[in-house]
Formats: structure tokens, C-alpha cells, sequence
């Protein structure tokens, strides 16, 4: 590790973006354990990654895919029992849409299955009177005035009315409707219902029955978004609870919050209490306004990225979170400086019992202020990133396109850069919750923890930071800019690095921080990396370097510096497998210095 | 008389006071064993002795029943409850709510005053302890201010009493 941290030292004096490549995350190293594998198949590009995790273990069902697969099913089973269809509907109710269950409980006792359903094998015929009783109303009726179930129970059609109306209005029991008279249980199906009740309530029976096929199947669910009509079907056994729906709503499926991987169910639901709890004392937290740590005015947070600059004459840059100097972020120099991490107050000298409990108190609500802080912070960034997101691809895309002269179809590594700042904002939230519950004691889980999650955010924060503000120069630009192809490399560069860290922190999270250990836990943890993830970009995009190398920039010298300064060690590139002057290897795995470097 | 127990109530519909009618004049011809109803201008409620059948824990006490109906009885159940001091029974609380399905989530317009009376007292007869519900306590508080036992979701898992 120390060659490492020397190393950063060293590229952290410089600058703050050029962490970008000397990164923490290691280069290359000493006995050629690079730690990011990389693949030389170029076609194994950032979809596959995502979908790799995704693996379809869902369905999104629209309405009328729903009601496409209830009709099948009650063909189904109306087809091989022999039975109305309206039968097989009450039938496949009972059995809460299990085709397989409703033929297995019917093969294996058939009268059992009727008399619990209440479907008669032979219809009864009402008694043959000139003139009938009704059984609610007590009024007689001539027999062609009565209606009667299977079961020749005859009751007044106005009575049926109330009967089913007042059933239909009582909600989605109405679906199991059985004849009114107390000792007989036949049901009342389908075609009853469309026989007696008003049209309204006609549209509600068939609402309910669509919804009974998703919320009594035990493998659907709607999608909890407010407004989504979309159901998702979810595969048993899959890996992964996280659903993405057509509307765009990530969600767990086992318990229907917002996705939260890599934190499992239970902590997400303590911790989702723990804000019930807390939500007053907190409501000021989610305030967009502090004072400058500087200046002390107010500062309105009308960004996603954490970095915020002080307006003039003061021009202070600070971390909106900690509100510490921008410039020690992500130093490690003199320790561990970072945003993420929460240090209990320092209780110095002797204390008596009382002045300790209030010490203790006082740091549990801190300490539950510093996570929750966080994970505000990042759920609102989430939302602004999303926001930003859509207007991009919405109007501003075509602009680039338009004041760059670049084709729409280049600028598709915004947008991946956007999507990812969006995953990342929410993986990085739900790490925060994780971070509460993880043990005080749990020393060195904590501190491997809290490595990876400081790598994955401050390599977010510089990815925000570069799609939200250096890409509004080039929005802005009147005339193409000789530069776009550098922010290009800089942004994709970014994004890849960006994913990641996280895909680390998410793997490192899942295997329940596993691979710590007394030291090396940065390099397990690398270990664990995706052999794919690393580059992510499109393969075959020669020439980067050159770019790079040949591109002058004023601004952000250090970041121009140091890449000139990689690239006077041309790298030789061999046909097949990438070779890289500075991570000094072939054999196809990569550092993160060779990003810029290599192809 | 528990008046405050009693939500107020809209007037019986057209359909609801025939019915009604004809409940009323039924019980005067054939009324349930054991159940004495004395007919008073009020039709939308109804005062129920009940007398505890011969050979049951219950034999010759007896208690008062009130019957109040809703304006669409019956497609609405009505509310019964005993006026306290009830019976002492596992499913019957003090404040006189019962535990029985057909007057909440079981109930079919079919049935009648008369067919609730009988399985009443069915439920009292098949008693063999005479106790409150375990968690009467419990319920009596959340029940203040004049709750109906409609508005109470029940959960019937003792069939056999
Ligand atoms: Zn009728
Ligand atoms: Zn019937
Ligand atoms: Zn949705
Ligand atoms: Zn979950
Ligand atoms: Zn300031
Ligand atoms: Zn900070």
C-alpha cells in the first residue's frame, strides 16, 4: 500500500481531478498484480455489464399483456377441466391463479373442489311455482320476475341489484361472491354480474379481477410508482430483488421500496423507520440552504454534485456535506480526510456518569444526523441528476449537437454518464443507511467499508461535477470547440472509472465485506472487480492519446500535465492485446492509468 | 342503555322498513324460543330479552339484546350488541360487543332479527366456560368514544363456540 499512497500524494498536490487517473484505485502494481482485468474482447461493452446484472429475472406486464395471460389461463383450465369459462374464472380465483394447482386440486378430488368453490356439477332448476317468495325481500314475485344462481335460489332481480351492488361497493370480495341464502355457498360468477349490475360497477368487478390475477398471484406485483399501471412478474430464485419498470422506477421486488442494492431488505425497512421516528429533528437537514463555512451568507444547493462554490466576492469552495475546504477533499495525506466518515466527538478526560450519558446521547442523535444527512443528500442529487438526465436527452442534446457539429449518435457517452451518476446517487444513498447499522466494534470492516465508499464517492462526486458544469462550456460555446473530444474522453473516462468503484463497493457490500483482512483489503476488493468493468466504453476508439496529448488547455492544467506526462511514455499498442507503457504489461489487464493511455 | 354507544343512524330506506314490517309481524306469529321482543314505535331499533336455555351455563339469566338496523338493511347487517351487564363469555366483551361472523363479514340479507337470535343463542348454549375474551381489556380501551363493533375488524377463530 505505501507505494500507492506516496503515489497519490503525490498527484494530489497537483490537482484534484487528476485523482481521476493516479486514483486510489491501485495502477498497476509492483509484482504485476494489476488489479482491473481487462478483457481483450473490445465487444464486451457497458450493456453488458448492466444487463449481465439484470438477466432478465422479470417480466413488465402492461394491462392488456395481464389481461391477455388471465384470459389464456382461464381458457386453460376451461379447456381441460370441461368447464365454463366462467367456472374456470372462480375456480382459478380460489387457487389464486395457479393453473397448475387448480388441475392438480381437481384431478385429486374434483367433488371436494366443488363443494369448496361452490360450482354444482348440475344447475337447480327454481321451484316450479306460479309464484315465488323472494328470499330478502320477502315479497312474492310470479317465477319470471326471479333470478336464481346454480343453485335455483330465487331472489327479485331488485334484491340481486342490491345484493351485488352493495358486494361491489364493499371492494374486491366481491369476486367471491356466493348466493345469498345462508346455507348454500354457490358461486355467483361472472356472468351474474354482468347480468345485474350497473355498468360502473361492471368496470370495478373486471378492475378487481385483473387485480386479483396480480396481487393474488404470488409471482406478480404491481409496480409501487404512483400512477404506473405496470405489473412486473419476477422469476424465483433470481438473484437480484431489483426491478426496473417500463416507467422507469427501479424497485426491490421483495419488499417494493426503491431499489436499494447492495443494503438488504431489513436494514432499508429499519432504517426507513428510523426516519419515521426522527422526521422532525430532521426536516431541517433536507433545508437547501447553509452558510458558507467562510462567509457565513446563506448558499442555496441548486446542484446534483456536492462541490459548491461560494458566489463573489467570496468564491469559498467547499464540500456542501461536511462543509470542509474543497481542496482536502480526497487528500489522504495526514490520515484518512474524508466526507463520508463520522468521528464521535473526542471525549477527553474524566467524565461522571450523567455528563457521559448526555455525551453518548448527544453523539447517537450526531451520529445518526451525519448517515441521515448523507442519504438525504444523495436521494435530492438523486432527483436533480434525474432531472438533468431528461432534459438532456430531451432538449439540450440536440443543442450539443447543433453547437458542435457533432452527430447525436457521439453524444450518446453523455447521456451513459448521466445514467450512471443517477445508479450511482442511489447506491451510494442506501450505503449510508448500511453505514448506520454497521457495528462501532466491527473495526476493520468498518474501515474497509468506509475505503470503498469514499473512492466511490469522491470518484462520483468529479463525474457529477464534469457532466453538470464543464459541459454547460460547451453548451454554451458559439462555434465548435477544438476541445469537445478531450471533455469526451474525460467524461467516458469518468464514467467508467466511476462504475467502477461502485461495482466494487456493491460486490464488496453483497459478500457482506467479507474480504477484509488484517491488510491488502483495497486489493481484495479489486480482486473482486469485473473483468468487464473496467473500460466499459466502446472498444476500438483509437486514438484517445493522441487526443489527449496533442490537446492544449489552458484550464485545467494538472489534469493536461499529467496526461502529457503518461502519454511521453507512448504506449505500443499490439494487435489483439493492448500493451501499456506504464502499467508495464501485456497481458491484457489494465490500470487505471492505462485508461488514457490505451484503447 | 348505552345511547352513546349507538352511531347515529339515516332513517330506513323504502325497502329496508318493508322488510322490516314483515320481520316484525313474522316474530309475532312464530318468535324465536327463548327471545321476548316488545314491539314500540321504533321499528329501527329493537330491545331483545334473551333467557338462557334450560341445562347451559346460562339458564334463567337473562339479558337484553339491542338491535339497531341501517338504512339499507338488510344488505347492511344490523348492529347487535348485548346491553351490559352482557353474559360472561369468551367471545362476548363487556361493553357487550360480540364476537360472531354473521353480524359483520358473514352476513347475507338472507337472514333475518330471528335467524341472528338463534345463533346467539346457539353460541351461549355451547359455552362451557363463563369468561371474558382474553384480550377484553385490551379491546374495551380501543372501543371508548362509542365505537360500533362494526367498525372493529374482527378475526372469528373459534368455530366451535
Ligand atoms: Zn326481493
Ligand atoms: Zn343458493
Ligand atoms: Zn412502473
Ligand atoms: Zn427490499
Ligand atoms: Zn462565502
Ligand atoms: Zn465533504
Amino acid at each position: 500500500m505505501d507505494s500507492e499512497d506516496d503515489m497519490h500524494d503525490a498527484h494530489d498536490v497537483e490537482s484534484l481531478d487528476d485523482d481521476f487517473y493516479s486514483g486510489d484505485t491501485p495502477m498497476g502494481s509492483e509484482d504485476g498484480d494489476a488489479e482491473y482485468d481487462f478483457v481483450d474482447n473490445e465487444s464486451e461493452d457497458s450493456e453488458d455489464v448492466t444487463s449481465h446484472r439484470q438477466q432478465q429475472s422479470y417480466t413488465i406486464l402492461s394491462v392488456s399483456d395481464i389481461r391477455q395471460r388471465q384470459e389464456e389461463d382461464i381458457h386453460r383450465v376451461s379447456t381441460v377441466l370441461s368447464i365454463s369459462r366462467v367456472a374456470a374464472c372462480v375456480l382459478l380465483r380460489h387457487y389464486k391463479w395457479s393453473v397448475s394447482r387448480v388441475h392438480d386440486e381437481w384431478f385429486a378430488d374434483e367433488e371436494n373442489v366443488r363443494k369448496v368453490v361452490g360450482l354444482l356439477e348440475k344447475p337447480v332448476e327454481m321451484p316450479n311455482a306460479r309464484e315465488l317468495p323472494c328470499g330478502i325481500c320477502f315479497e312474492s314475485y310470479s317465477s319470471n320476475e326471479m333470478t336464481a344462481a346454480a343453485c335455483g335460489h330465487p331472489f327479485c332481480s331488485a334484491c340481486w341489484r342490491g345484493y351485488v351492488g352493495t358486494a361491489i361497493s364493499d371492494g374486491p370480495g366481491c369476486l367471491m361472491l356466493r348466493c345469498p341464502d345462508p346455507s348454500c355457498g354457490v358461486a355467483v360468477g361472472e356472468d351474474m354480474i354482468r347480468m345485474l349490475a350497473s355498468d360502473e360497477d361492471k368496470q370495478k368487478y373486471s378492475r378487481y379481477l385483473l387485480r386479483s390475477y396480480i396481487e393474488d398471484n404470488r409471482k406478480t406485483k404491481w409496480c409501487p410508482a404512483p400512477g404506473c399501471e405496470f405489473a412486473v412478474e419476477f422469476v424465483m430464485g433470481s438473484s437480484s430483488y431489483d426491478v426496473t419498470c417500463n416507467c422507469s422506477y427501479s424497485f426491490c421486488w421483495n419488499c417494493t421500496e426503491e431499489a436499494h442494492r447492495p443494503v438488504d431488505c431489513a436494514t432499508v425497512a429499519k432504517w426507513i423507520l428510523k426516519n419515521c421516528a426522527e422526521s422532525e429533528n430532521m426536516n431541517w437537514i433536507l433545508a437547501n440552504s447553509k452558510p458558507c463555512p467562510k462567509c457565513k451568507r446563506p448558499i442555496e444547493k441548486n446542484q446534483g454534485c456536492m462541490h459548491i462554490t461560494c458566489t463573489p466576492p467570496c468564491k469559498f469552495e467547499f464540500c456542501w456535506l461536511c462543509l470542509g475546504a474543497w481542496s482536502e477533499h480526497g487528500e489522504r495525506t495526514g490520515g484518512f480526510y474524508a466526507c463520508n466518515r463520522y468521528e464521535a466527538a473526542k471525549q477527553e478526560g474524566a467524565y461522571d456518569e450523567s455528563e457521559r450519558r448526555r455525551e453518548m446521547a448527544k453523539n447517537s442523535l450526531e451520529r445518526y444526523t451525519h448517515y441521515y444527512e448523507r442519504w438525504a443528500t444523495n436521494q435530492s442529487s438523486r432527483q436533480k441528476a434525474l432531472a438533468d438526465l431528461h432534459s438532456m436527452q430531451n432538449e439540450k442534446l440536440e443543442k450539443l449537437s447543433d453547437r458542435q457539429s457533432q452527430p447525436e449518435s457521439q453524444l450518446k457517452f453523455i447521456i451513459e454518464a448521466w445514467l450512471q451518476i443517477v445508479e450511482c446517487r442511489r447506491v451510494l444513498k442506501w450505503t449510508y443507511a448500511y453505514g448506520y447499522y454497521l457495528l462501532e466494534n466491527e473495526y476493520a470492516k468498518r474501515q474497509f467499508f468506509e475505503y470503498l465508499q469514499g473512492e466511490a464517492e469522491a470518484g462520483l462526486e468529479r463525474l457529477h461535477q464534469c457532466a453538470e458544469k464543464e459541459l454547460q462550456v460547451y453548451l454554451e460555446a458559439e462555434a465548435p470547440t477544438k476541445d469537445f473530444n478531450y471533455f469526451r474522453t474525460k467524461l467516458a473516462g469518468l464514467t467508467s472509472v466511476t462504475r467502477n468503484y461502485f461495482e466494487n463497493l456493491v460486490r464488496a457490500l453483497e459478500t457482506g465485506l467479507r474480504d477484509v483482512g488484517p491488510s491488502g483489503n483495497q486489493a481484495n476488493a479489486n480482486k473482486n472487480t469485473s473483468p468487464k468493468s473496467l473500460l466499459g466504453g466502446k472498444g476500438g476508439k483509437s486514438g484517445k492519446a493522441k487526443v489527449i496529448g496533442t490537446s492544449s488547455r489552458s484550464g485545467d492544467e494538472a489534469w493536461t500535465m499529467a496526461t502529457i506526462g503518461l502519454a511521453s511514455t507512448a504506449p505500443t499498442r499490439t494487435r489483439g492485446r493492448q500493451t501499456c507503457a506504464r502499467c508495464a504489461n501485456s497481458t491484457g489487464r489494465f490500470g487505471l492509468c492505462c485508461l488514457l493511455l490505451c484503447d | 342503555m348505552t345511547s352513546s354507544a349507538t352511531p347515529s343512524r339515516k332513517a330506513l330506506s323504502k325497502i329496508a322498513s318493508n322488510r322490516l314490517q314483515k320481520e316484525v309481524v313474522e316474530w309475532q306469529v312464530n318468535p324465536p324460543a327463548g327471545f321476548k321482543h316488545k314491539v314500540t314505535d321504533n321499528i329501527q331499533r329493537w330491545i331483545i330479552d334473551v333467557v338462557g336455555a334450560a341445562g347451559t351455563l346460562y339458564a334463567n339469566e337473562t339479558y337484553q339484546l339491542q338491535v339497531d338496523f341501517a338504512e339499507h338493511y338488510p344488505m347492511e347487517a344490523p348492529q347487535v350488541i348485548f346491553i351490559p351487564p352482557a353474559p360472561l363469555h369468551p367471545h362476548i366483551y363487556s361493553n357487550g360487543h360480540i364476537c360472531l361472523d354473521i353480524l359483520y363479514d358473514s352476513w347475507s340479507p338472507a337472514m333475518t332479527v330471528s335467524s341472528i337470535c338463534v345463533s346467539i343463542l346457539s353460541m351461549l348454549s355451547s359455552s362451557t366456560t363463563k369468561q371474558r375474551p382474553i384480550d377484553n381489556d385490551r379491546y374495551i380501551k380501543n372501543c371508548k368514544n362509542g365505537k360500533s363493533p362494526k367498525e372493529t375488524r374482527w378475526w372469528f377463530h373459534d368455530d366451535k363456540i
